[in-house]
């Protein structure tokens, strides 16, 4: 009786759907990036390409890009990675003119943004963190006094350390094995960065004032809680146009699927082509600074209740390599060596002994479950403590 | 009548007895009898001879016998022994000798009993169910058919007779009984008061009545001048079939009415929901020229008309929100219903106000003899409803409630999401009437219903229906009456947010309409009927205010500015039958409507994209000022004209004005929509349709078949800019366009009425288009060109069947298919701000995938005891019985900064139910 699936009720009548593939997507300029008037400005320039596609996004490489203000003023950006195009330096903009990208494609089209006022983004007042017993909240608090931003924006970098369960005493090498020459790092660090829009305004408070919005949700059993978590959150303070972009960015690509969602609209942003009406372009190219805050949060700081996990728990216990197996005609020790861990995806972790103490066989996993490097990295960042 | 079957059947067996014994009855009677009870001396004189008394002891029990004779006859000992007693006998050639009081009957047959004259036969109505003569039938209905009437006196050429049919065992008016002459083919049907007035030549008639769920009778009257005549019918309980006829079974045909659609609650009782619970609006989806967007919506799109553009009336008073819990149920009681009436072209002038239909929804009359009830049990609702008279034969009340355990449902689950939702509605309805005297009557209806639901978060939902309206009705004459009907609507919703107490709030949004109408119906000659009236309603609308809940809220109350706009109409509409086979009715409706203040109206640069740059002035407007003003006349013309006796051709040009819009930015209608009156900045939204169509009947009126074709435009209704804001927004007219739409389509429509398998069929092809060429392109939408609208769905059948085993088992059987309705698709995806994203095509250009559902369920009915204390049924029912997952919504969004396409459907699975109903 309980068991229909109420679109409402039950996420089971939402199905993953592949259309007919539609044939010659649009190839439309991806502009990514604002102008920021105290600091490095960095744009990336790439293009639209098909739903299905599993390849990164194509690059728009060796555009000429350069940001103009309304008194005509240039400064230009360079490419640095394919597709990516920064100023030489930290500007200081005089946030009294407005400002606007200005690029011209390799392919000889010219394109550009809106003029844009400059706005100063208020610092972070706290980023403060809530353990509810549906997980760790992280929450960002706001305000400016002057009630000129009421537009917010945020974006995090999220990084947690990462704790192999396993050290490996010895390394196969060669077709033999012998003690490990480098040991395996006991430490990584993961890395995420955001990928929702996270948008909040204060237009209908008294005050211009953010209090505690919530940008993150880590359910307990996250691994990235296990040992010691951090998040840097980035504030942009942004205008009413550019707001409403997001807003609808998001409203497109993200809380849409419930039944009173709005329908998707098309949506481009504030670069247009000057040289064919008819040719797109996407993006909006705001001009803002940005304001950062990070916190650290250990596995301490946490309820004692949550059974937290390291993301490892698939990895114990670990395997044994018998090089002598109770069966009849055994292969030779060393073809069984070459069998386990010839491939660099099996690593051996320790030899373990019989009783006459004759090495009998190896622990081993996968090397997933024993280099974090797999997950993280092992550089320690300049800023973890 | 199963009882009556048997002692029809054992009368059989004695005749055959009395047969066999015929010969041998002329025996004679001897013996001394002394004051003797006439029961023994009937027994003495039957054991000596073959003759058989019937007599009804009662009659005879103070008869006695003194008597002495030798070797007599029996005719003979009969005679001596009643003379001077005041009794008769009588013995017929069987050998059976009645007794009787006052006078002898002649037990011969008349000559011709089996032979009637052959133009009886032909006299006789193919139709008419051969029922047993009068057996069965209750005492009153039955010397009521034999009565001859003479009514009114003084009377010359044509006269009028009018009164009201109503049910003899509960009172209830019958709605939509024809009466007529066969002799003269005059005939005429009761309206929803149960009235009807028929003009006749003076003289004798036989008026004949049928009508959905009455046993057929007669009358006999001889009319000497204008009179009344007041008619009780009974119930057709026996029939074997549920009675899924029309009132005039050539109705399709013979109407002057096209694109109507009259369905009555036993019909609507057979088709299986998904709930278990009887659903007018579901019902409605099924037939042609009716879609929806998809089955999370009670939201009716009728021939290419958005779904605010349906004025749906619950006893005059309109209802703002059909549904219950997000559309899955209509806010309708089925056990308070009587019938529904879709008007979809060929609107009466009567009614406005919407564009593309009407909806009558009417409430039974109570029980004006005794106190009963009924009431149905569901795996989602409960029901119950009670009526009884008030004051016997005169005035009755009914009152239905209904209520929802969704909520406890949702707690039963394990999901978490599921704890903290919650879902509950109810609905109580409520329908008086009184009848004053012979010219008077009066009619009080209230509703109430009340939605909350909160889905796995901290905002809770919450939606009120309020709805009354009071009916006085006069007879002024027999050919003239007249209603006074004042009505108020309310609905208002609010959400409220309490988890963050700095973001504590409440929104909230209320409508009110207030009306007041008079309608009068004259019927100067059989020819002609005119209907004229005049109404006027004030509504009030609080567009929206948003305030701070608790002290720590740091919300910033805003509050909407109060909207006030008054509707006026009036209208004359007449029907004239030119010939019996051609007949025409024009009407004109003529329509103002003020926006009023107290307000402060933006004025906006002329041609341009209208926004708040682009605001020039703000005008102020003092209360009661008149701030627009909008007016024009709505034309409803049709005509008939009968091919023959059983096809016609029908054509009718309709245009409607509606002054109030629903805002609306999702597909499906959402209880947060909104209705925003028109004023300087808002125009109303105007529509013309014309359409034709030929009808014709098969097999003795049992089979109706249509085709109507139409084609229609729509100007001025309400279309967003992409990302609109609909809540809270000063100045909503910088987020609206102004569209405009044309819809076209044929329908074919077949229904078989009666029979043990009936149900209809059919299927439509229409295409519902909408264009946005607003001055600036900045607002055009697909480039200023045509689009399908959302719920444009080309191909559309539907199959709805009820076969009937047995008295108390049937089954019916639903088939819907449908092209699935636009969509807007993404084209490409990119990159921006760490996740992938999609631009999306032009706005409905591409479609999810078709619909199709079948539905099964099975009535059985209790037995058909007349004394039982309670009478049930049990409905088992599976709601898509494929299970087929049909997308109601396809959608792209990115999950961890990939793009995935996901299909959202409402019922993924088959739903079974078990519903039982009861009534006492």
């Amino acid at each position: 009786m309980l068991r229909w699936c109420l679109a409402l009720l039950l996420p089971a009548c939402t199905e993953p759907y592949s259309p007919a593939p539609i044939s010659s997507p649009p190839n439309y300029l991806v502009v990514d990036g604002f102008i920021n008037p105290l600091g490095m400005t960095t744009i990336r320039l790439s293009r639209t390409y098909a739903i299905a596609s599993k390849a990164a996004p194509p690059a728009e490489t060796r555009a000429t890009v350069y940001i103009e203000d309304d008194g005509g003023a240039r400064y230009p950006l360079r490419e640095t990675v394919a597709g990516t195009y920064a100023s030489a330096s930290a500007l200081v903009l005089n946030t009294t003119r407005k400002y606007r990208l200005h690029l011209n494609t390799q392919g000889g089209k010219e394109y550009a943004s809106d003029y844009v006022p400059a706005k100063i983004t208020p610092p972070i007042d706290a980023v403060n963190w809530r353990a509810e017993s549906t997980g760790l909240d992280i929450y960002v608090n706001a305000h400016d006094a002057a009630n000129a931003t009421q537009y917010y924006r945020w974006e995090y970098a999220e990084t947690w350390e990462i704790r192999s369960p396993y050290s490996p005493s010895v390394e196969y090498v060669n077709g033999a094995m012998r003690p490990i020459a480098v040991p395996f790092p006991g430490v990584c660090w993961g890395n995420a960065a955001s990928s929702a829009v996270q948008i909040d305004k204060t237009t209908a408070l008294s005050q211009d004032v953010v209090a505690n919005y919530r940008l993150r949700r880590l359910p307990p059993s996250s691994e990235l809680l296990y040992s010691r978590y951090s998040i840097l959150v980035q504030q942009y303070a942004l205008t009413k146009e550019e707001y409403a972009y997001w807003e609808l960015l998001r409203k497109n690509t993200e809380s849409i699927g419930s039944l009173f969602d709005p329908q998707p609209a098309q949506l481009t942003g504030n670069v247009r082509s000057l040289s064919s009406s008819a040719d797109l372009a996407l993006g909006f190219v705001g001009v803002h600074s940005r304001t950062e805050k990070r916190i650290f949060i250990s596995r301490q700081d946490l309820p004692g209740t949550w059974r937290l996990l390291s993301g490892y728990e698939g990895c114990l216990p670990p395997d044994t390599i018998s090089l002598y197996p109770p069966v009849p005609r055994p292969p030779l020790p060393a073809d069984i060596l070459r069998g386990a861990f010839g491939s660099p995806d099996y690593i051996p972790v320790d030899p373990y002994t019989g009783a006459s103490g004759r090495v009998d066989g190896y622990t081993a996993k996968s090397r997933g479950c024993i280099d974090c490097r797999t997950r993280g990295t092992s550089v320690k960042p300049s800023y973890w403590p | 009548m199963k009882q009556a079957y048997s002692a029809f059947f054992i009368l059989l067996l004695l005749g055959q007895s009395f047969a066999s014994h015929g010969q041998q009855a002329e025996k004679t009677v001897s013996g001394t009898f002394t004051h003797l009870p006439f029961e023994q001396f009937a027994s003495q004189v039957e054991a000596q001879t073959k003759v058989r008394f019937y007599f009804d002891p009662k009659t005879v029990d103070s008869l006695f016998v003194t008597l002495q004779v030798q070797a007599q006859p029996v005719s003979v000992v009969l005679e001596q022994a009643l003379q001077g007693t005041g009794f008769h006998f009588a013995i017929d050639d069987e050998g059976r000798a009645f007794i009787t009081s006052g006078g002898a009957i002649n037990p011969a047959l008349a000559a011709d009993f089996f032979q009637p004259k052959a133009a009886e036969t032909t006299d006789k109505p193919t139709d008419e169910p051969v029922t047993a003569g009068p057996v069965g039938r209750s005492r009153y209905v039955t010397a009521a058919e034999y009565k001859v009437y003479e009514i009114g006196a003084g009377g010359a050429g044509r006269v009028t007779l009018a009164g009201h049919i109503r049910d003899q065992k509960t009172g209830e008016p019958v709605i939509g009984a024809s009466i007529y002459s066969e002799s003269t083919s005059i005939g005429a049907s009761t309206d929803q008061f149960g009235y009807y007035s028929l003009t006749l030549p003076v003289g004798r008639h036989d008026l004949k009545v049928r009508g959905v769920g009455i046993k057929n009778t007669k009358r006999q009257v001889v009319l000497r001048g204008n009179g009344k005549l007041e008619i009780e019918v009974e119930e057709d309980i026996v029939t074997l079939k549920e009675v899924v006829i029309e009132a005039e079974k050539d109705k399709n045909v013979s109407g002057m009415q096209m694109g109507l659609e009259k369905l009555d609650i036993k019909t609507m009782r057979q088709v299986p929901t998904a709930f278990g619970e009887t659903d007018i609006l579901r019902v409605i989806m099924t037939l042609p020229g009716v879609k929806t967007v998809g089955e999370g919506s009670t939201g009716l799109n009728v021939r290419g008309g958005a779904t605010d553009q349906n004025l749906i009336l619950f006893n005059d008073a309109t209802v703002y929100n059909p549904s219950h819990l997000f559309g899955f149920f209509s806010a309708f009681n089925p056990d308070i219903l009587q019938g529904v009436e879709l008007y979809k072209s060929a609107i009466p002038a009567k009614y406005g106000g919407r564009l593309s239909s009407v909806l009558d929804i009417s409430t039974r009359e109570g029980n004006k003899k005794k106190f009963s009830g009924s009431g149905g049990i569901g795996p989602l609702t409960s029901r119950l409803t009670l009526e009884g008279p008030l004051v016997k034969d005169k005035s009755s009340f009914i009152v239905s409630g209904r209520a929802s355990y969704s909520d406890w449902i949702l707690k039963q689950l394990s999901d978490k999401n599921f704890a903290q939702s919650s879902a509950a509605f109810y609905d109580i309805s409520a329908h008086i009437v009184h009848e004053i005297d012979d010219k008077n009557s009066i009619y009080a209806t209230g509703y109430f219903s009340s939605d909350r639901f909160r889905l796995a978060s901290d905002t809770t939902y919450h939606y009120v229906n309020q709805n009354a309206s009071l009916k006085w009705r006069h007879n002024f004459n027999n050919q003239l009456y007249g209603v006074l009907t004042g009505t108020y609507s309310h609905y208002d919703y609010d959400v409220t947010s309490r988890q963050n107490e700095v973001n504590a709030s409440e929104l909230k949004y209320a409508i009110d309409q207030t009306g007041l109408k008079a309608d009068f119906s004259y019927f100067p000659n059989s020819r002609h009927t005119v209907d004229f009236g005049v109404s006027s309603q004030l509504y009030r609308v609080s567009p929206g205010s948003f305030q701070p809940l608790g002290a720590a809220s740091l919300i910033k109350p805003d509050v909407l500015a109060q909207e006030k706009g008054l509707e006026s109409a009036l209208y004359v509409s007449d029907r004239f039958d030119i010939t019996p086979r051609f007949s025409v009715s024009a009407g004109l409706r003529y329509s103002l409507y003020q926006a009023l203040g107290p307000r402060a109206v933006y004025r906006y640069a002329p041609g341009e994209s209208r926004s708040e740059a682009t605001i020039t002035d703000t005008v102020r407007y003092g209360n009661n000022q008149v701030l627009a003003t909008y007016h024009g006349p709505e034309y409803r013309l049709s005509a008939r004209y009968s091919v023959s006796d059983n096809s016609s051709m029908k054509a009718s040009y309709t245009r409607t004005r509606q002054y109030i819009s629903q805002l609306t930015n999702t597909a499906s209608v959402s209880p947060t929509d909104s209705w925003k009156l028109s004023d300087n900045n808002i125009r109303p939204q105007v529509g013309d349709q014309f359409s034709v169509g030929y009808y014709r009947n098969f097999k003795s009126n049992t089979i109706e078949a249509s085709v109507e074709t139409y084609y229609k435009t729509l100007r001025d209704f309400v279309d967003y800019k992409s990302g609109a804001t609909l809540v809270l927004n000063h100045h909503i007219e910088t987020d609206i366009i102004n569209a405009e739409g044309k819809a076209y389509g044929v329908e074919v429509f077949v229904k078989k009425l009666t029979g043990k398998l009936n149900g209809w069929v059919g299927y439509t092809y229409s295409r519902s288009l909408v264009r946005v060429n607003a001055a600036t392109t900045a607002d055009m939408v697909n480039g200023g060109s045509y689009y399908p609208s959302n719920f444009d769905k080309p191909h559309d059948f539907s199959l709805v069947s009820n076969y009937r085993f047995s008295r108390r088992f049937s089954t019916s059987l639903n088939f819907n298919y449908s092209t699935g309705r636009p969509i807007t698709l993404p084209l490409a995806k990119y990159y921006v701000s760490g996740s992938e994203r999609v631009y999306y095509s032009d706005r409905n250009a591409y479609r999810v995938p078709d619909y199709l559902r079948l539905d099964l369920a099975l009535n059985i009915e209790g037995g058909h005891k007349v004394n039982k204390l309670a009478h049930s049924s049990w409905t088992v029912g599976v709601y898509n019985l494929t299970g087929r997952r049909n997308p109601y919504s396809v959608y792209f969004k990115s999950v961890n900064g990939q793009i995935k396409g996901y299909q959202l459907s409402i019922f993924g699975n088959p739903i079974p139910t078990v519903t039982y109903n009861f009534k006492f």
